[in-house]
């Protein structure tokens, strides 16, 4: 090989290991040389957190199996709507006042996630959220009954009901509506601002002692250190029932945000408590970067639907008709 | 058929949580609020929107048969939903009449109000709105196709 | 020849390339430059001293409603006038609203319900807040009711299309300082636990200049025509919180305020007596 000809495959080789490097090519950078994870993100979903029974052995759809599923989806849901302003067959009120609004409220996700993976958990391999301890159901059980029965005072009701914490952060993860973030990051800290319950969490970057044991927050407490790319948070010391996903009090939780490009950040999630799950889980969602803003959700200021729930419980005692008929009916399942 | 089914219950358990085990399951219980027995449409004139968290309420003078009017309020969403889609303006105005189903409180005496769930929401010429089709002025929920 | 070519078309590529990795910003439009040296740094935990959040005029210490269950740990210190001026100018029909409220307080005051406090109120609440500098945007976390609120450098002139509770905020910098213009507030909240109360006019011009590395100069300015006969400001300074590994803690404070606000509904209660006024 000349001279010439090496120099040249070299640099073809240098061009070609730079392209394919992670961090390289279209990702946003911050004034500080970090990735920027700056921006609203848009965290809904149609890409099940727990991969269903028939996509058993499959862990990617194809392009076209993805749109396929997709224009399902929303077939489903466009025939769905037409027929919820009709009466229908052997329905009763029940299912009705479980789902109360109508679907003009709900931002559901109908796009499969961008790694076309056929679900949100890529750990353990099968993609299927591990079992739950017969322990922890026991130990979670109280919460759930409380619920169900008339409620005393509001602390019967779940803790977000009492507007205290979201349904859809710590993790994040695509419910019903308000799957919506915003980040705003300095050297010193990230700011992640979830719109549901206007909840949000400022991790300085240093990483930082933890807080003793018996020290308890709603939203656990997060500490946060760059790892090369990736911003890693590791969270713990959450409240009980405040926990992710059913967990007890010494879960750990680990986050990671990674940029991939312009429009994309990569979320992925550890949920680690061995007394709960019997092994820990990992779930991975790509963001979509998004022009909408984040609203204000003044949730406490708003809550007409805890005295009402309260004032019905109090006539319903006077009138000697009081149940045990406070939850949801697929609680009964 | 049970791909039809498989996708709904997904549907469902995206919506209700069920997915996810015990205090995950916090979709808002308007069970807890609204009486399945007590179901009510009623026609009347919006007299004002509250588009406030957790839920939205419509206030709606009700005229009865008799000639009197009963003020409502009904339950809807989150507002911020229909804020991204730019509609709050432009949806349920003060002034227009509409025609509400929904159920009624568990606890019925209207103190201040008569209070339903809004469960769903026709004009008086018939159109639906937030029924699906986005022709009809509808917020993006994914059900037309050619939206992204 | 061959050769020379495809050299020069690698260096081309090469050079392209380079160009992508480099500080690929949002496109939202630039925010407009504040001194030679770019904006002050305004990172951190800072924290507010002083009974402002108690009475923004200042006066002698007091018993409180407290008091009788807390003893000396329970009174309303006494504190400094922070408006200029000294007075706050309201009209005849608000000096009147304010003496009402400011006679049963703790019944009136949104913030016994926990209700997001606006602004400022929520600057000079006795907790320390976080503030996250971004280019287009600065977010600050208050510890007190764990509220936030955002601040848009990227979007002069904007107003939102409803009102919430901590109102929207549109910044600049002025050379050293960073102004926030606060409008669409609800009308429901309070400057302090004397009454002092506002319309959905309001309208607050926050001015945040850094003196030294450890204090910032805070400003308000309070316009409402409904309540006030002309604008009027205070000023205070706001301290960083220098510990090490300082953080922002965390005070919810719904679980405090359930009894104000539900506790006549409580099995055995009289549901026709509640403890607090203004209830839905």
């Amino acid at each position: 090989m000349t001279k010439q000809t090496s120099l040249i495959t070299g640099v073809i080789a240098a061009v070609a290991i730079l392209t394919t490097a992670p961090g390289w090519a279209d990702v946003p950078t911050t004034s500080f040389g970090k990735p920027s994870l700056e921006g609203q993100w848009d965290f809904k979903s149609a890409t099940p957190l727990s991969r269903p029974e028939r996509w058993k052995d499959k862990e990617f759809l194809t392009a076209e199996e993805a749109a396929e599923y997709e224009q399902g989806i929303v077939e489903r849901r466009a025939s769905g709507a037409e027929s919820e302003g009709d009466v229908r067959e052997g329905l009763d009120g029940q299912r009705d006042v479980d789902v109360g609004y109508n679907s003009g409220f709900l931002e559901i996700g109908t796009n499969i996630d961008g790694s076309l993976r056929t679900s949100l958990i890529v750990d353990p391999p099968d993609g299927r959220m591990p079992a739950m301890r017969s322990e922890a159901r026991e130990r979670n059980a109280p919460y759930v009954a409380m619920q169900g029965e008339s409620p005393s005072g509001p602390e019967m009701r779940s803790l977000t009901d009492r507007c205290i914490i979201g349904f859809n952060n710590n993790p994040m993860r695509s419910g019903a509506y308000n799957n919506i973030m915003q980040i705003v990051q300095s050297e010193s800290a990230v700011a992640i601002h979830v719109e549901m319950v206007n909840d949000h969490r400022v991790i300085p970057t240093n990483g930082g002692p933890g807080v003793a044991s018996s020290t308890r927050f709603w939203k656990g407490y997060s500490v946060g250190e760059w790892d090369g790319d990736t911003f890693v948070v590791t969270s713990s010391n959450f409240k009980q029932n405040a926990t992710p996903y059913g967990t007890g009090p010494n879960v750990k939780m680990t986050e990671r945000f990674t940029r991939m490009d312009e429009a994309t950040l990569q979320y992925e999630y550890t949920i680690d408590d061995p007394e709960t799950y019997e092994a820990p889980f990992t779930a991975r969602q790509q963001l979509r970067r998004t022009d909408d803003d984040v609203y204000e959700y003044a949730c406490h200021e708003g809550n007409y639907s805890m005295p009402l729930v309260l004032r019905a419980a109090r006539k319903m005692e006077d009138d000697g008709t009081a149940n045990k008929d406070w939850m949801p009916s697929w609680h009964k399942r | 058929m049970v791909r039809l089914i498989g996708l709904f219950a997904g549907f469902v358990m995206m919506v209700c949580g069920l997915a996810f085990p015990t205090n995950v399951l916090t979709h808002h219980a308007f069970s807890s609020e609204f009486d399945a027995d007590r179901p009510f449409q009623v026609q009347g004139t919006i007299v004002k929107v509250e588009w406030i968290n957790p839920h939205s309420w419509v206030h709606v003078d009700v005229k009865e048969d008799n000639g009197d009017v009963v003020p409502w309020m009904m339950e809807g969403g989150t507002p911020n939903t229909l804020l991204r889609a730019g509609l709050t303006r432009t949806v349920l105005t003060p002034g227009t009449d509409i025609i509400v189903r929904g159920y009624q409180s568990k606890d019925p005496d209207c103190e201040p109000k008569c209070r339903g769930s809004g469960r769903d929401i026709t004009f008086t010429d018939g159109r639906r709105i937030f029924m699906g089709s986005s022709g009809t002025g509808a917020p993006k929920d994914g059900s037309d196709p050619t939206e992204k | 020849m061959k050769a020379k070519l495809l050299a020069c078309t690698v260096a081309s590529l090469l050079v392209a390339l380079t160009g992508c990795g480099q500080g690929g910003q949002s496109s939202a439009p630039a925010v407009q430059p504040s001194t030679p040296a770019g904006p002050p740094d305004l990172n951190g935990v800072w924290q507010a001293l002083g009974s402002a959040h108690w009475n923004l005029e200042g006066g002698h210490a007091i018993k409180g409603p407290a008091t009788a269950v807390l003893g000396a740990l329970g009174g309303i210190p006494a504190g400094h006038n922070y408006v200029e001026g000294g007075e706050i100018p309201y009209t005849d029909d608000a000096a009147g609203k304010r003496a009402e409220y400011r006679a049963e307080w703790n019944q009136w005051d949104p913030a016994v319900k926990c209700h997001i406090p606006g602004i400022p109120r929520q600057t000079y609440l006795p907790l320390p807040f976080h503030i996250v500098q971004g280019d287009n945007k600065v977010f600050i976390g208050y510890e007190w009711g764990s509220n936030s609120r955002i601040i848009h450098l990227d979007r002069p002139g904007t107003r939102a299309e409803l009102p919430s509770w901590m109102g929207y905020s549109v910044g600049r910098w002025e050379g050293n300082t960073l102004v926030v213009e606060v409008t669409d507030q609800m009308p429901d909240t309070w400057l302090d636990a004397t009454g002092t109360h506002h319309s959905e006019a309001l309208k607050v011009t926050e001015r945040y200049t850094p003196m030294g590395d450890n204090h910032i100069d805070y400003e308000a300015t309070i316009e409402d025509p409904n309540v006030f006969t002309r604008p009027w400001t205070i000023k205070m300074p706001l301290y960083r919180r220098v510990e090490d590994n300082a953080r922002v803690l965390e005070y919810k404070c719904v679980p405090f305020g359930e009894d104000a606000v539900y506790g006549h509904l409580r099995r055995g209660a009289n549901r026709n007596e509640p403890t607090v006024k203004n209830l839905f």
